[in-house]
Parts: structure tokens; C-alpha cells; sequence
């Protein structure tokens, strides 16, 4: 239980569904953080994503643009959404959390009609095949990428954030939404925006997490529940907290599971609980 | 008009209101109907089945297969036997035993149907058959495989037509494993609920009565969908046999892209029926050729009746290989027709009896008969995947097990007597 | 005729119909059905009046139901009789209400919904885990009520009664005193908190009589079907209640009984013919949150005072449809 081979498995293990996790989780609290919505229909753009990316992964054999194609259709997708219905709601907390459920219902059941029910995986030679091999441990290349993906984005995000006028923008949205559009910027073009770049991530998200794990009916709330949990953990906004989150929770996934399997339903559930009790606004949240 | 004047004469009318509830409670409505009767043995007519599958939500493409399974039989051999009209209505359930019961009473009581079909997942099936046996009315499931729906839970009126019990499939399965398998140590990885526990403990029991040890057991919860974590902890048991059994969908091939991909060696996996069925198969594709599994079904086996099945399916479905769903929609739909040919229209308690009664001699499965809980008697298969002539992937044969029962090699009695299988309690 | 009068006068023809159902030749299944949409309606009250009275909306109601309905179910196949398994249903809503409430009660709006998502997927997973009391997956089955409500209709008429108790009571609480705080907590809870009152306390009274409804919801629940499983305390549940409250109406009378007709229809009698029937679902609850988002009762309390000119009495402290009201305006002023 304790040899080094193992642990050492368990971790990359952790990691790199933490990896996935934060690929998913950044776009979400991206959101929430300048537009105070949490897109309850996120786990459904991943899901969107995902079955656009296996398709167009089948058809290539590139992954690259199954992953260009997928955020693309899904961002499509955020964009009708957003001008066509949340714009109405804008401002308002619930109703907007409330539409995005019903955006979610009719997403996942067209996604049913459309791709039908079987799991679907990316096809194995799009996979990186072939795993590192460091003496005794063998460890998939793919789930490595996975985590270089995220790195690269995660590190990406945070440089757009800090150091263009875009990013300085959305923090300014963030602190102060008036001051925005006091500053000319018409806030309803950042939100829109932000609101595409945030399920275009979860639809990258999808078509990377097709070749982990498969993307089926159901995905999608399993997934917005892992995000939500990682976005409370690590406060609702933050980057590097959603970063600091998925982390914590693909290796207490990865090691609750194999030392205390009895808790295996509860692993995820307890640090949100936890959290919300204590430190309601998270690991790296702000105060509202 | 103030507050407490408004309040004191809702009051009184509300009271007034039950007090009225009370006396009409008394007596009955004219809308009450008494429960359906049954027909006389060898007569014609119609006999009206009501099938209940999930047909959307997450067991969407099990729930499809199975009524396409029973479809396809209606639709190749004629709706008619025997002067008996069969006539189906098909209701979704999206897997929920709320819904499912909901539909069962509007199929009996508004459609007056002769005999309820499914559902598909267990706890629904368990749901739904104890109240059809309520209601008189006969419950044949064709893929379900909870245990107690045949044993603890058994009633007259269910019978399981085309499908085993989570535990007895994976016994045979485990002897073979130590024997001709050649397999001295095993580690098994089951899903973390009653079908798991069942497959699970039907395996170790038939592994351990043979000679092997299971060394270790794990178990994941039904949602799982990254498995890294349960293979390194298979690596690090170090058994010779990895025995896998899963609930049927995603996890078969989420846990083989892992498995494999961690580089361990796929000689040493046997999986239970649903991991490894038509859908895993179509998932994962050529990689998986030589995979070994356990199962009442073996879609590559060389039979006529098999071969004239699964050619019909594959024009009613485009080109796919019918797996255990579409295999047990079908032989229910054949047992049906079977027993209608011998007996005309029968409903009610003579529709279970002669079905149980009968010995299906050339089913798609094999020889099938039926115990005395109404549960089916019939051959298992370890089996293997191959690529056939026409290029698809098949589940075909390498051993045999004729006649395998529910009990595992045990009394009914004490059988009955164990407790239910658990993480804790494995028999 | 005053806007009061016509309201009850409403009221009654409803009550008589409902009284009036199994004689108008409705089948023992169509019965079934209103018992069905009336316990909805009875578990949608408890999370409207948790919604609109106290601002809170909850994603977790369905785990308190199912809690109570375990329980019963539990002591059912014990053998207890009646009378136990009520007490029973009682003990244990009220300490998982108690453990709902300890965990929300310094939260609120988007953190409060999460908690209560949080809690009931724990008790999601204990269905699952408890398995030897729960019967885990399988869930628990032959559960057997009173043999004097054994009957389809005198069942159905103990529903009901239950559910204009239920209506009755939590319109009465929600114009008392406490209501009115509540309200005003849902309102500005500084302004609240700068009276002197205790927030968290209000909160957490609020969630206890909330649990009560959804575990009585949870008791007649598992009577009409004889069975639990752990299905009843997933999220998919949750979110249909707030679905039901939504489509009939925050904070209105009448709305979880029009909600859970609509949802109950759709899922159980729209989906023998329409098979995209959750498409149907989530598009109608879009245009509602869009068109009409005081639900359908609100709007067509709000579409009849516009059509009397603003006439009729607009009585201070108002019920129903003045809270949705106030709940949209308030929206609208954030």
C-alpha cells in the first residue's frame, strides 16, 4: 500500500485527473468570477465537446483539431445561448442559474438524440500511444499530455489575466462592474465573451477527457459536480485557486479510493461540505 | 375584512373539507375496478404485453436494445401464433423505479395488459415485480439479473426469461478459472453494489471451491469513470487472473483504456458478461481481440439459430452485432411465441407455468429450462473475443458449461439462508 | 366581488373537484397519478416556502424525503406497526432537517445552494453505503401502509387531506410574525441583523419546518409506492422540484401544485408519445424562467390584477402572488 511504485502512480493518477478536472473547472469559475453566474449547463458543454472532438478525432485522426473543432462548436453554442437567453436574466442570480439547468436538460437529451448512447472514447491512435517508462513504473504518455495541457493553459490563463488589457479588464469587471463600463468598455461584449471562452475550455476539456474516460448520457452532471466541489474548494473566481483545487481533489480521489475505499462516495463531498462551513469563499476566494 | 376573521373561516372550511374527506373515505367510487381475470387455457384472441425499458437517460442504449431485441423477433416471425395476436406497448422508464412503477400501473390498470415485460435495472425490475405479483399479473424480465428477483424476492408471477443472476454466471466461470483457466491467485475488481457483490462473490465462490485464492478484493463505486486508480492497486496485488465485473456501459471500456494503458497484460483479464459486451467490444475495437469473458451469452457461437439472429439484427441495425440487451428482449420474445404455439392464449398464473414448464431446447442461448424460483437453467460460456469473416468482433466459445442453476452448487434452502451478498459478506 | 372573495371562492371549486375525482369515472390509475401529483406538490411546498418566504433555495430537499421515506421503509419490513413508523419518519426528518439546517444557516443564495447539494449527495451515497439498512441499490421494497388506507382512493383522500393541511399551514406560518421576518431576512439580511434578530436562528427554524413538509412528503411517498431507493435522493430529484416550484411560482399558493401537474404529466404521460419529452421539459422551463418568471401561478395572478386595472384591494402584507412580486422586483432591482 505504501511502496513507492505505487505511490508514485497514485499521484500521477491524481494529477492528472486533477489535470482534467482544472481544464473543466477554469472556464467555470472564469465565469462566475466576472459574471457572478455559475453555468450549471458547464458539465454539459463538456459533454458537447467531447462527443464533437471523438467525431471529429474518428474522422481526422488529429487531435489537435478535434480539440479546435470542439471548442469551437461549443463555443457557438455558449454564444447563442448567452445572447439569446441570459441576456434577458442578466443581473439576476437565480434565474440565471435556473436557465442555465434548462439549458443543460436540453442540451444533454439533443446530445442523446444526435450521438446516440453508447460510451464514446477518442480512438486509440489518436491517443498518444505508449507510456513513460522510469524503471519499475510504467505511466500512460497520454495522461502526462494531459497534465502538460493543463499546465499550458493554466499558465496561459493566468498571463492573459495579469498582463493584457483584456485580462486587466475582466479583473477590473470583477472588482467593479460599473467602473467598466464607466471606462467606455461596453461590459455586454466582455460578458458574452468570457461566457464563450469559458464553455470553449469546458468543450476542450470534453474532447481531452474523451481519451481518459468515455463521454456518455449522464457525463455531464457527474462532471458539473466535480467542478462545482473543485470551484468551492479552491473559491469561485480564482485561477490559481480552481489550479490549487483539482489538484487537492484528483489526489484525495486518487488516494482516498485506494486507503479508504468505504469512503470512496464521500471523498468528494466532505472537503466541499467542510469548506462551505468554514471558509464559504474558498481556499483563494474573495470576500463578495 | 381583518386577519383573524379571514383566518377563522379558512379554517372552518378546511375543517368542514376533511370532515367531508372522512365520509366520503367510507365508500367506494364507481372508478374502482377489481383485479384483471384470467382467460381459459387454449383459446385465441389477443395477447396485450406491456414493456417497460429505459429507453432514455443513462441506460438509454441497454434499454433500446433490449425492446429492439424483443421487436426484432415480432417483426422477422409475424406477430401471430397460433391464432394468439400479440400486441406491445412499449413505455420509458429513464431507469427510474418511480417512473417505472408509474407506467406498470398505467399499463395494468388503463391498458389492461396481460403481462408486463422488464424493466431493465434492477431496482426497478425489483420495484415492478412486486407490484405486478400485487396485482396479479405475470412479470418476465429478459435482462435483469439481481439474484433475489429469483430468490428472496421471488413470487409466482416473475419469471427471469432471458438472463442469469449476477452470482450464477460468474461461478461456473470461476472453476473454469481454476482449472482449465490454469489460474492459481486472483484479484477482482466489481462494481460497489448488489450486481457487483453478486458476480463478485458467484466468482470467488466457484474460484476457491476449485483451488485458487482470490488474494484480494476491490470494489468502485458505479459512477466511476477514471479507473487509473483501481489498476495500480491491481498492479500492486500482483495476482496471475484480474477478474473485472461491471454493470455493462462505460465502465467496460474506461477500465480497459486504463488497464491497458498502464501497460498490464490483457492474458491475464476475465471479465463478466456486461463489461465485455457488444458495446465494450465496439468501443475499444481490434485491440481487444483475445480478450476472455464470462457469459450466457456468446454471440459467435456456431448454431443455426444464432447465426439467423444475428444476421437479422445486423439489417434491422445497420451492420451491429446484437449483444446480451437485443439477445434477451429476443429469447423472451421466442419463449413467449414458444409457449403460445403448444398452449394458444394463455394469461395469468397458466402463461408462468408453461413457460417454466418448458424446456427450450434450441434457444439462442442453448438448452434453457426453468428451477422451481422461476429462474432460468441454462449453459455459460467462457468466451473469447474474435474477429469473424465479416469483420466484426465477436464474442465466440472456448468452454462450455451446460445446465448451470442459481445455487451455485448449494440447497435452495441454503442458499436462501446465507445472507445477502455484500462488500463484507462474499459466501 | 373583491380579489379575496374570488380567491376562495377559486379555492373551494378546486377542493370540491379534487374531493369530487374518483366518482367522475377517473380510473384507479388516474387516481394513482393525482395521489402522485398531489405528493409532489406537498414536497414542492417545502421547497417553495423555503424559496420564497426565506430567500433560499435549496438543491437538496429530495435527500430529507428520501431520509423519511427510508426510515418507513426500514421499519416496515421490520415489522413495526403504524404508529412507530410514523414516529419513525419523524425522528429522522427532523435530524437530518436539524444536520440540513446546523450546515446551511450562515450561508447564503449560491453558497446555500451548494451545501444543500452537498448534503444531499451525502445522503445519496449513505443510501448506497448503509446497504444492510437500505438495501443499497436495490433500495427497500413491499413497504406496506395501514391497511385502513389500503384502498387506491382512501389513500387518495389522506393525500389530499395532507396536502391542504400542508397548504393551509405554511400559508398560515408564512403570516405570522415568523413569516414576516423571514421575509424580511430573504429581504436584507443586514437590515435584519442591525434589528437585533439571529439570523442563522430564523434560518435554521425555517429549514426545520421545511423538512417537516418534505419528510411527511417523503412518509405519503413511499406508501403510494411501496417502495424507496436511492434514485429519490439524487440531484436529478432535487433539481426537478426546483424545476415543479419555478413552472407553478415562487412563493404562490398554488404553484407547487401547478408546477408538479405540469412536470408529473410530462414525465409520466408525455413520454408514451413524445420521446425528446426531457427536451420538452427543459424548453418549457426556459421560456418560463425567460417570459414568464413568476411562474404560472404568479403570472396569472399578476395577469388578472392588470386585466381588473389595478383595482381590488391590494392588502398590505399580501400572500401569493404579491411575494413573488416582490421577490421579481427585488430581481429586477439588483
Amino acid at each position: 500500500m505504501f511502496e513507492p511504485l505505487f505511490l508514485a502512480q497514485q499521484a500521477l493518477n491524481g494529477l492528472s485527473f486533477g489535470a482534467l478536472l482544472f481544464l473543466l473547472a477554469s472556464g467555470l469559475t472564469l465565469v462566475f468570477g466576472l459574471m457572478r453566474i455559475v453555468n450549471m449547463a458547464h458539465g454539459a458543454f463538456y459533454m458537447l465537446g467531447g462527443y464533437v472532438g471523438v467525431v471529429v478525432a474518428t474522422l481526422t485522426g488529429n487531435l489537435l483539431l478535434a480539440g479546435i473543432a470542439a471548442a469551437a462548436v461549443v463555443g457557438f453554442t455558449a454564444f447563442v445561448v448567452e445572447l439569446g437567453l441570459l441576456r434577458f436574466v442578466r443581473g439576476q442570480e437565480l434565474p440565471e442559474v435556473l436557465l442555465t439547468i434548462g439549458v443543460s436538460f436540453v442540451i444533454a437529451d439533443l446530445c442523446l438524440a444526435i450521438f446516440g448512447g453508447d460510451p464514446q472514447n477518442l480512438p486509440a491512435d489518436v491517443r498518444i500511444p505508449g507510456a513513460l517508462v522510469i524503471g519499475e513504473l510504467t505511466y500512460p504518455w497520454y495522461r502526462i499530455f494531459v497534465i502538460g495541457v493543463a499546465a499550458v493553459i493554466g499558465i496561459a490563463l493566468i498571463l492573459v489575466q495579469s498582463r493584457t488589457r483584456v485580462g486587466a479588464i475582466v479583473r477590473a469587471g470583477v472588482d467593479d462592474r460599473e467602473i467598466i463600463t464607466a471606462m467606455g468598455v461596453n461590459i455586454r461584449w466582455v460578458f458574452t465573451g468570457m461566457f464563450v471562452v469559458g464553455a470553449a475550455l469546458a468543450g476542450i476539456a470534453g474532447t481531452i477527457g474523451a481519451g481518459m474516460q468515455s463521454i456518455l448520457p449522464g457525463v455531464q452532471n457527474e462532471v458539473l459536480l466535480y467542478a462545482l466541489v473543485v470551484i468551492i474548494i479552491g473559491g469561485l473566481g480564482s485561477i490559481p485557486g480552481a489550479a490549487v483545487g483539482s489538484i487537492l481533489i484528483g489526489l484525495i480521489d486518487a488516494f482516498a479510493k485506494a486507503w479508504i475505499p468505504e469512503l470512496a462516495y464521500f471523498t468528494i463531498f466532505l472537503p466541499m461540505a467542510l469548506v462551505l462551513v468554514f471558509r464559504p469563499t474558498g481556499l483563494f476566494g474573495r470576500v463578495a | 375584512m381583518t386577519p383573524t376573521k379571514k383566518s377563522s373561516r379558512r379554517i372552518a372550511a378546511a375543517g368542514i373539507g376533511i370532515a367531508a374527506v372522512f365520509a366520503l373515505a367510507a365508500c367506494a367510487p364507481p372508478g374502482a375496478e377489481p383485479a384483471p381475470e384470467e382467460t381459459e387455457a387454449g383459446a385465441t384472441g389477443t395477447l396485450k404485453v406491456g414493456f417497460i425499458s429505459p429507453t432514455t437517460g443513462n441506460f438509454a442504449v441497454a434499454g433500446q436494445e433490449m425492446v429492439d431485441g424483443w421487436n426484432l423477433y415480432w417483426e422477422t416471425n409475424g406477430t401471430e401464433v397460433n391464432g394468439v395476436t400479440i400486441e406491445t406497448i412499449v413505455e420509458d422508464d429513464a431507469g427510474n423505479p418511480e417512473t417505472s412503477l408509474t407506467k406498470a400501473r398505467k399499463l395494468v390498470e388503463q391498458d389492461q395488459v396481460d403481462v408486463i415485460v422488464g424493466p431493465l435495472i434492477a431496482n426497478t425490475a425489483l420495484a415492478v415485480a412486486e407490484y405486478a405479483a400485487s396485482v396479479g399479473i405475470p412479470n418476465l424480465h429478459p435482462v435483469a439479473a439481481s439474484d433475489d428477483l429469483t430468490q428472496r424476492n421471488a413470487n409466482d408471477l416473475t419469471v427471469r426469461t432471458g438472463s442469469m443472476g449476477g452470482s450464477q454466471a460468474n461461478f461456473p466461470g470461476g472453476q473454469w478459472a481454476a482449472t482449465d483457466g490454469g489460474y492459481d491467485t486472483a484479484v477482482t475488481l466489481c462494481a460497489d453494489y448488489a450486481f457487483g457483490w453478486e458476480s463478485c462473490a458467484g466468482f470467488k465462490q466457484g474460484f476457491e471451491s476449485e483451488g485458487g485464492e482470490v488474494i484480494q478484493q476491490i470494489w468502485f463505486p458505479n459512477s466511476t469513470t477514471d479507473f487509473s486508480t483501481y489498476v495500480s492497486q491491481i498492479q500492486a496485488a500482483g495476482a496471475d487472473l484480474v477478474y473485472v465485473a461491471t454493470a455493462g456501459g462505460a465502465p467496460g471500456p474506461n477500465f480497459l483504456n486504463a488497464y491497458l494503458g498502464l501497460g498490464l497484460d490483457q492474458d491475464q483479464l476475465l471479465l463478466n458478461c456486461c463489461a465485455a459486451d457488444q458495446g465494450t467490444l465496439r468501443t475499444m475495437g481490434d485491440q481487444i481481440e483475445g480478450l476472455k469473458s464470462i457469459s450466457y451469452w456468446a454471440e459467435g457461437r456456431d448454431s443455426e439459430v444464432v447465426t439467423e439472429f444475428v444476421d437479422a439484427y445486423k439489417e434491422f441495425s445497420d451492420g451491429k452485432v446484437p449483444g446480451a440487451y437485443v439477445a434477451g428482449g429476443y429469447v423472451t420474445a421466442s419463449l413467449v411465441a414458444s409457449v403460445l404455439e403448444e398452449n394458444g392464449l394463455v394469461t395469468g398464473e397458466d402463461l408462468v407455468s408453461a413457460i417454466t414448464e418448458y424446456t427450450f431446447e434450441d434457444s439462442i442461448f442453448g438448452r434453457v429450462s426453468f428451477d422451481d424460483y422461476n429462474n432460468t437453467i441454462g449453459p455459460v460460456y467462457i468466451r473469447e473475443v474474435q474477429k469473424l469473416d465479416d469483420g466484426n468482433l465477436y464474442n465466440v466459445p472456448i468452454a462450455t458449461i451446460e445446465d448451470v442453476d442459481q445455487w451455485l452448487g448449494k440447497d435452495p434452502e441454503d442458499a436462501l439462508a446465507q445472507p445477502t451478498y455484500s462488500q463484507s459478506f462474499q459466501g | 366581488m373583491n380579489r379575496r372573495r374570488l380567491a376562495l371562492i377559486g379555492l373551494g371549486v378546486l377542493l370540491v373537484l379534487g374531493l369530487a375525482l374518483p366518482y367522475l369515472g377517473a380510473s384507479s390509475f388516474i387516481v394513482s397519478l393525482t395521489s402522485t401529483i398531489l405528493i409532489a406538490a406537498i414536497l414542492a411546498s417545502s421547497v417553495n416556502f423555503l424559496a420564497g418566504e426565506g430567500g433560499m433555495v435549496s438543491l437538496g430537499h429530495a435527500g430529507i424525503a428520501a431520509a423519511s421515506s427510508y426510515g418507513v421503509g426500514w421499519a416496515s419490513r421490520q415489522g413495526l406497526d403504524t404508529g412507530l413508523q410514523v414516529l419513525i419518519a419523524l425522528g429522522v426528518t427532523l435530524a437530518v432537517s436539524f444536520i440540513y439546517g446546523l450546515l446551511s444557516m450562515r450561508t447564503s443564495g449560491i453558497y446555500f445552494l451548494m451545501v444543500t447539494l452537498a448534503v444531499g449527495m451525502l445522503i445519496y451515497g449513505l443510501a448506497f453505503r448503509l446497504s444492510s439498512v437500505t438495501g443499497g441499490e436495490n433500495g427497500i421494497s413491499g413497504v406496506i401502509r395501514p391497511a385502513w388506507m389500503g384502498q387506491y382512493w382512501t389513500y387518495y383522500y389522506v393525500v389530499l387531506a395532507c396536502f391542504v393541511l400542508v397548504t393551509a399551514a405554511l400559508w398560515l406560518i408564512g403570516r405570522s410574525p415568523f413569516g414576516a421576518s423571514l421575509k424580511g431576512l430573504r429581504d436584507s439580511e443586514s437590515r435584519m441583523r442591525s434589528l437585533g434578530y439571529s439570523v442563522p436562528s430564523y434560518r435554521l427554524g425555517a429549514f426545520m419546518i421545511s423538512g417537516f413538509v418534505a419528510g411527511l412528503a417523503g412518509l405519503l411517498s413511499v406508501w403510494l409506492t411501496a417502495f424507496v431507493s436511492p434514485s429519490s435522493a439524487g440531484v436529478d430529484r432535487s433539481v426537478h422540484l426546483i424545476i415543479i416550484v419555478i413552472l407553478g411560482g415562487i412563493g404562490t399558493l398554488l404553484g407547487p401544485l401547478i408546477g408538479a401537474t405540469v412536470v408529473v404529466l410530462v414525465e409520466n404521460v408525455l413520454s408514451s408519445y413524445v420521446e425528446r419529452w426531457p427536451t420538452v421539459l427543459g424548453l418549457i422551463f426556459i421560456l418560463v424562467i425567460l417570459f414568464a418568471r413568476a411562474g404560472i401561478a404568479g403570472s396569472a395572478g399578476k395577469l388578472l390584477r392588470r386585466l381588473r386595472g389595478n383595482g381590488g384591494a391590494r392588502t398590505p402584507g399580501g400572500r401569493g402572488s404579491s411575494a413573488s412580486e416582490a421577490v421579481s422586483e427585488r430581481n429586477h432591482n439588483a
